[in-house]
């Protein structure tokens, strides 16, 4: 390849980035930071995709464009660590362990659900494989910038998780079949059969690895596996876990499973009984993920218990609401609302359970969650307080780029409802 | 025989009426801001309940010796929200196995009235959540479904929740068979006109019948006659006749306009229950004065749509003057969380709805709807008394129930999920002193 080649292309991709990330400045709204209090009246500036400044009295650089968002509010782009938006496919559903199975695989950036999650304020999702199988595939965290390569949606650097999955779930998809597992004996057994094949897999490699250092020769490396090398990588905790569980005893079980394997857990989805262990997985700093007042859906969530969230929060328990669904995902500003109908956690809480919980549960507490000068410029602009459930979402930004603007994009924009 | 039916008659009698005298505790409510959605306006005010009924609304009302003051300074008092189309009382929770849906293409005759469960756990759970009547429907798969009832959500046998016996029957434009017929939606429109066709006969048949034995020529052949009875016909008799409502399930478009086709040609009561699509027949619904339940709110809207269309359906169902209340989010399992009837009212209103209306679709239009209007659905005096003092309006998320009375009775504010909170908040609290 020639040089000239070579600096054109550089040239190419710079300028499509700089093109991208736009510079953008908000100016006038009601800022809820979630980390720094609410400034009336504020600024935020974005360059590069970045919050360049924010603040009261912030001097906006020339030849940026101004939004006036005027007794708007504006809060960071909310997190959705638990959703199933945006793949072609979501269930690897023909054996119990498939961990050799990646999301980013199914990933479709042009899906109209990127589009009508973002009118309700989300800017990351982290999009996750089904709960047929007990070890299923590897989730993949994205930004919602609809439509553009899937280079640009995943976010580099993330950790990704495994998404493993107990109880009635994984059972009936095999059970049914006249397979094992069909008990939750019978899961406990499938993961604790892969873990270990993949701890004498991984003890295969090193030994391969640490006499090629040695410079021994004549070395046949072991025979590849692609499902033991995933669970390799979360051995390795170059991956990490988030486990869909519902009952109290499964929640202990996969607590204490991941210690004893040494596996790195996040999150525990759908964790429906959460509150009743609230102690356990707040010692085990492990993410509630889950719903408000979701409950008796199926057996295994019959203990639903909205009150719930009140034992898990003086315990001192991480929660993340979650979706789960491309419906909820359009307004859990209004799922953080209802944390303030059954409990008396404060409503900055509410709204991390929204944004910077979910940031932490997904690694990222460093980049998104909250508006602080050198995080990306995730932001979502609403005509009210997020948290007054009849407010909308009026905008949506996505490092420095608008993809949602209701302005546009309304029924009313688009030539009134008939 | 009979003279035993008239004893056991006599002495239900007795019992309703100890019931109702154990209800004539007075409760008045005291400098609540009362909202009372019709025969009025809000106001800071009392409202008294005597008798099981509303007594009186207005200012500096006096207690009558031995009555219940609450004092709702700075809350809100509206009355009992009205929810549509769940499966409470037959959910088959807690221990008692489903009881919806009976196996069968045509089941006109199932009867919630003969499976109301007054333990369902949702009964507690959605009484909290200031709903305090449901209609709850047999089924809701098939062709023809069956009846459905109107209960309140207080009471300990089904006898003394129950309203109303037969409210509507439902029929599901979308419920195809598979492999068997009808597996289309004509298929369905012709099966369900087909029964309908019968169900007219069987009443000009019956009708006859009524005409001649009024007339005094009772025929030996006519009395007692159980070969001739058919409970599935007799059950589609009232709905034929326009007596009782023809509760229509549509999903789309198509099935919309078929429910409509049949509602005109057999001038049935209609109601449709839509989950999208209605926006181009509200004109024509509008002007029929067809009732609509809309069950689309937070369905994800096609992808040549606007995102915000179905928040938005609601607001243009009330400017074009249609009846309308929200589906009550899903029958079956949805019926767990009748509690959130608000959420479809919350978006709406969001996305252009008035409160006033969205108040209105959650209280005084599914009592017109339901054909209670006239004992529930607003605060007026002489209206059964189910009152629901809020923290603050409904429409709004954050809002709590911390009232409700339902028949004039207070409810106790506890439900499993309130005895989970209690149990495991003692547990999990020895455990962290432990530590």
């Amino acid at each position: 390849m020639s040089k000239k080649f070579f600096l054109i292309l550089t040239a190419l991709v710079m300028m499509a980035t700089l093109g991208w990330a736009q510079d953008l400045a908000l100016k006038g709204g009601t800022i809820l930071t979630i980390t720094n209090g609410t400034i009336e009246n504020g600024t935020i500036v974005i360059q590069k995709g970045r919050i360049a400044a924010i603040g009261k009295d912030i001097k906006i650089p020339d030849g940026i464009k101004i939004i006036d968002v005027s007794g708007k509010f504006i809060m960071p782009g909310i997190i959705d660590s638990h959703s199933h938006i945006a793949l072609t496919d979501i269930n690897e559903a023909t054996d119990p362990v498939t961990p050799q199975i990646w999301m980013w695989e199914a990933l479709d950036p042009g899906s109209d659900s990127i589009q009508k999650t973002l009118a309700g304020g989300v800017t990351t999702v982290k999009t996750m494989h089904g709960s047929a199988n007990v070890i299923g595939g590897v989730n993949v965290t994205i930004k919602l910038k609809y439509d553009r390569p899937i280079e640009e949606l995943i976010i580099s650097g993330a950790r990704q998780q495994l998404k493993m999955a107990l109880g009635e779930n994984p059972k009936r998809v095999y059970g049914e079949k006249g397979r094992s597992p069909s008990t939750r004996m019978g899961n406990a057994y499938v993961a604790r059969k892969a873990f270990i094949e993949a701890q004498e897999y991984k003890a295969k490699w090193d030994k391969y690895e640490k006499d090629k250092t040695a410079g021994k020769k004549d070395l046949t490396p072991p025979k590849k596996d692609l499902k033991l090398e995933t669970l390799k990588m979360t051995l390795e905790k170059k991956l990490s876990v988030d486990c869909h569980t519902y009952r109290a005893e499964e929640i202990v079980w996969i607590i204490n499973f991941c210690k004893e394997f040494g596996i790195d857990l996040l999150q525990i989805s759908h964790c429906i009984d959460g509150y009743k262990v609230a102690d356990i997985m707040a010692e085990a700093g492990v993410f509630y993920g889950g719903w408000v007042d979701s409950w008796g859906f199926k057996e295994e969530a019959y203990d639903g218990c909205p009150y719930g969230m009140q034992i898990m929060y003086d315990a001192g328990t991480k929660m993340v609401i979650n979706s789960d669904s491309p419906v909820v995902g359009r307004y859990l500003f209004r799922e953080a609302a209802k944390v303030l109908k059954y409990t008396d956690i404060p409503e900055n809480e509410a709204l991390k359970m929204i944004t910077l919980n979910a940031a932490e549960s997904l690694e990222l507490g460093d980049r998104i969650g909250s508006l602080e000068k050198g995080k990306d410029g995730d932001i979502a602009v609403f005509d009210k307080h997020p948290l007054d459930t009849t407010t909308k979402c009026l905008m949506t930004i996505v490092e420095g780029e608008i993809f949602f603007d209701y302005a546009k994009q309304s029924v009313t924009a688009r030539g009134g409802s008939r | 025989m009979k003279k035993f039916t008239h004893v056991f008659l006599m002495l239900f009698l007795l019992l309703v009426v100890a019931e109702a005298g154990m209800a004539s505790d007075s409760i008045l409510i005291k400098n609540g801001t009362i909202v009372p959605i019709k025969g009025g306006s809000n106001m800071v005010g009392d409202l008294l309940i005597e008798n099981g009924k509303i007594s009186q609304i207005g200012k500096n009302i006096k207690a009558p010796t031995g009555a219940e003051v609450i004092d709702a300074s700075g809350k809100f008092v509206y009355p009992g929200l009205v929810a549509v189309m769940t499966a409470i009382g037959v959910t088959g929770y807690p221990r008692a196995g489903n009881d919806t849906d009976e196996v069968g293409t045509s089941t006109p005759q199932m009867d919630p009235y003969d499976a109301i469960n007054p333990e369902d756990d949702c009964i507690e759970v959605t009484r909290m959540g200031g709903v305090t009547t449901v209609q709850t429907i047999s089924g809701s798969r098939s062709v023809i479904n069956g009846k459905s009832v109107v209960m309140h959500l207080g009471g300990t046998l089904a006898e003394d929740m129950i309203a109303r016996r037969y409210v509507a029957q439902i029929f599901n434009m979308g419920a195809t068979e598979q492999n068997k017929y009808p597996s289309t939606r004509p298929g369905v429109v012709s099966y369900l006109k087909t029964k309908l066709n019968q169900a007219k006969d069987f009443a000009k048949k019956q009708n006859e019948k009524d005409q001649k034995s009024e007339k005094g020529k009772k025929s030996e052949n006519d009395k007692e006659d159980f070969s001739k009875r058919d409970l599935a016909m007799e059950a589609l008799v009232p709905v034929v006749t326009g007596k009782i409502p023809a509760l229509f399930i549509t999903n789309n478009e198509v099935t919309i306009r078929n429910a409509l086709a049949i509602i005109e040609e057999y001038k049935l009561k209609g109601i449709i229950r839509a989950g999208s699509g209605i926006l181009k027949y509200a004109d024509r619904i509008a002007k029929a004065n067809i009732p609509v339940i809309w069950a689309g709110t937070e369905s994800v809207p096609q992808r040549w749509e606007s995102h915000d269309l179905n928040f938005h359906t609601a607001a243009v169902l009330a400017k074009k003057g249609v009846l309308f209340t929200f589906d009550s989010g899903g029958y079956g399992p949805g019926s767990r969380n009748v509690r959130n009837i608000t959420t479809p009212a919350i978006i709406s209103v969001a996305h252009g709805l008035s409160e006033k209306h969205a108040l209105e679709a959650l209280t005084i239009n599914p009592a017109k709807i339901l054909g209670i209007v006239d004992e529930v659905g607003s605060l007026e005096k002489g209206k059964i008394a189910n009152v629901v003092i809020w923290t603050g309006s409904p429409i709004q998320g954050r809002s709590r129930v911390e009232t409700v009375i339902i028949k004039g009775k207070l409810i106790p504010m506890t439900s499993f999920q309130t005895r989970l909170f209690k149990k495991f908040k003692k547990i999990v609290g020895e455990r962290m002193k432990k530590k």
